[in-house]
């Protein structure tokens, strides 16, 4: 018998420049995960899986698992791992849980992400980045940070393409209208069309609202065999349909191409075939817009619109409500903020209670979903795909 | 003055917060490379069973899987595609803003997007030449038995032709 996988139950702590340690958020996060569905019983939770990036380097602590597991309540007999993949940690344990269940090998696993990244004094995590990318190659070149790498994209596109600011300014408004509404989100206040427009110069021609920040906090997610999840939610079952992750290329020395992300759509068409789906099919989606660029070349990558027309497709609201495909309903990374491990999990999540029917901004009969996630040097992709019904 | 840290630091050395790699024989099989950088030379690794000529320098070809590898060089010129100039958030260790990149073609091997020293803001455009520019950096202090010793290391970024 197939043994179909359900997200029955995620929370998160707030997001953003926290007070607090890493411990804490990953805390904060079980409880309001537990408390989005009082039918599920933590002791039921056979397995866990943690995303976190910078543990080891902001928070001196590996073997990480273990902790969370003993600071969340919960005594996992078949699963108690940390998985890291930089931006996609979460949405690869989801990956790892959703084969574990399937397998066999767990019935019910919860999938923890988060980082505590601000260090008491803040110079330490933009150092510790250079290791975000093939640190003795392209961390020497001072890359570990990413804007420069996104502004050359964004240039690129914009010659290529005609893509111009506005077009990159049209994404940061959405995102902060929408993470100005999720109170969990790191920044609460919506920007203008003027004030993005006018904003501080970081790389050309990426100016501060182009540029998700850099966040505290963390998300939880739990997943479960459909037969044990219809007992630990009364609200509508949202199945894992298909995944797909991909990677042709570490060092930008061996970028294929910077406007067209290959390993994008290699990821997307492993997610859209096992999921049995078309981007036709997709009503809601969460894409990785750690730079406003980002959010416009996943448009056209992921299939939602031709290449090179992404930024008209934006300029034109087709990926805001009431557009083609909503996107980043939550806020996204520039909305929300990026705690590296817990993105993916609070993409899961945001997803899921938009199939659900219950998200703070709901788009209307969404019954299938999407998560993205890029990380490093651009040199892997995540894709996800959830649906009120089994592939 | 300098700031108060951790008592037990002083001193000490640590690989953790080093921003350049180990580039000694002891921590490093493709240490050649700076060997031959330090020479002026910008090299890697031929497969000398396929001829697949990879970047980074490896012990393993990602073609064929041989390990049956040569050095040879690569041109120390290029040809600049496209700048970026990083006015805010340069990380610790590259000076002071802004912190020039750009995509340059090393002469149709590959396309790197790597670091401009020598150069100001707003020199540097789409077609200028640009050309390989070694400098030294801070050594290891590495044991060597009961001896700890200063092992010099040197990196690369890329300077304009002027």
């Amino acid at each position: 018998m197939e043994r179909n996988v359900c997200v029955v139950a995620g929370g998160m702590s707030k997001w953003g420049v926290r007070d607090g340690s890493q411990r804490d958020f990953f805390q904060e996060a079980a409880k309001a995960c537990y408390d989005d569905s009082p039918q599920l019983n933590p002791k039921e939770i056979d397995g866990l899986l943690v995303a976190s990036a910078y543990t080891e380097r902001t928070s001196y602590q590996t073997h990480l698992a273990p902790m969370v597991a003993e600071y969340a309540g919960i005594k996992p007999k078949n699963i108690c791992a940390r998985v890291e993949l930089l931006c996609a940690s979460g949405s690869s344990a989801i990956i790892l849980a959703f084969g574990l269940i399937k397998s066999g090998q767990a019935d019910v696993v919860m999938v923890a992400g988060g980082e505590k990244l601000y260090t008491p004094q803040r110079w330490e995590v933009f150092y510790s980045e250079l290791a975000s990318v093939d640190h003795d190659w392209d961390g020497t070149q001072g890359l570990g940070l990413p804007p420069p790498v996104f502004a050359m994209v964004a240039k690129q596109h914009m010659k290529q393409y005609g893509t111009v600011k506005e077009h990159l300014a049209t994404i940061s408004v959405k995102n902060r209208r929408n993470s100005a509404k999720n109170p969990k989100a790191q920044f609460q206040t919506p920007v203008t069309m003027e004030e993005v427009m006018s904003g501080r110069m970081i790389v050309a021609p990426l100016t501060l609202y182009d540029c998700c920040p850099i966040t505290d906090g963390a998300a939880a997610v739990v997943l479960a065999i459909e037969e044990k999840a219809k007992d630990m939610t009364d609200k509508p079952l949202v199945y894992l349909r298909g995944t797909g992750q991909a990677s042709v290329n570490n060092m930008s020395a061996n970028m294929p191409d910077w406007t067209t992300w290959e390993a994008l759509k290699i990821a997307a068409n492993q997610a859209y075939s096992k999921a049995k789906v078309t981007p036709k099919d997709i009503n809601v989606a969460m894409t990785h817009d750690c730079f406003t660029i980002s959010e416009i070349i996943e448009m056209e990558d992921l299939g939602f619109c031709n290449k090179g027309e992404g930024g008209p497709f934006v300029g034109a609201g087709q990926n805001d409500f009431g557009g083609l495909i909503p996107t980043n309903t939550d806020g996204g990374l520039l909305g929300c903020g990026h705690p590296f491990g817990g993105t993916g999990i609070r993409q899961a999540m945001e997803v899921m209670k938009q199939l659900r029917g219950d998200a703070i901004q709901q788009v209307p009969n969404a019954t299938v979903g999407l998560t993205h996630n890029l990380s490093g040097f651009i040199a892997a992709h995540t894709v996800l795909i959830y649906g009120r019904e089994v592939a | 003055m300098s700031i108060p840290g951790i008592s037990v630091l002083d001193g000490k050395y640590m690989v953790t917060m080093d921003l350049f790699p180990q580039e000694s024989k002891e921590f490093n099989q493709i240490h050649l490379f700076y060997e031959f950088l330090k020479e002026g030379r910008f090299t890697t690794t031929k497969c000398k069973d396929c001829g697949v000529e990879a970047f980074p320098p490896r012990i393993l070809c990602p073609d064929c899987y041989s390990t049956n590898m040569e050095w040879i060089d690569w041109p120390t010129t290029g040809t600049v595609i496209d700048v970026t100039e990083e006015v805010v958030g340069v990380p610790l260790g590259f000076g002071k803003p802004p912190l020039v990149h750009a995509l340059v073609d090393l002469e149709g091997k590959k396309t790197f997007f790597v670091r401009i020293i020598n150069c100001k803001e707003g020199e540097l455009k789409s077609g200028d030449k640009v050309r390989l520019a070694v400098f030294d950096v801070e050594p290891v202090p590495q044991e060597m038995g009961r001896e700890v010793v200063l092992i010099p290391r040197v990196f690369y970024a890329f300077e304009p032709m002027k």
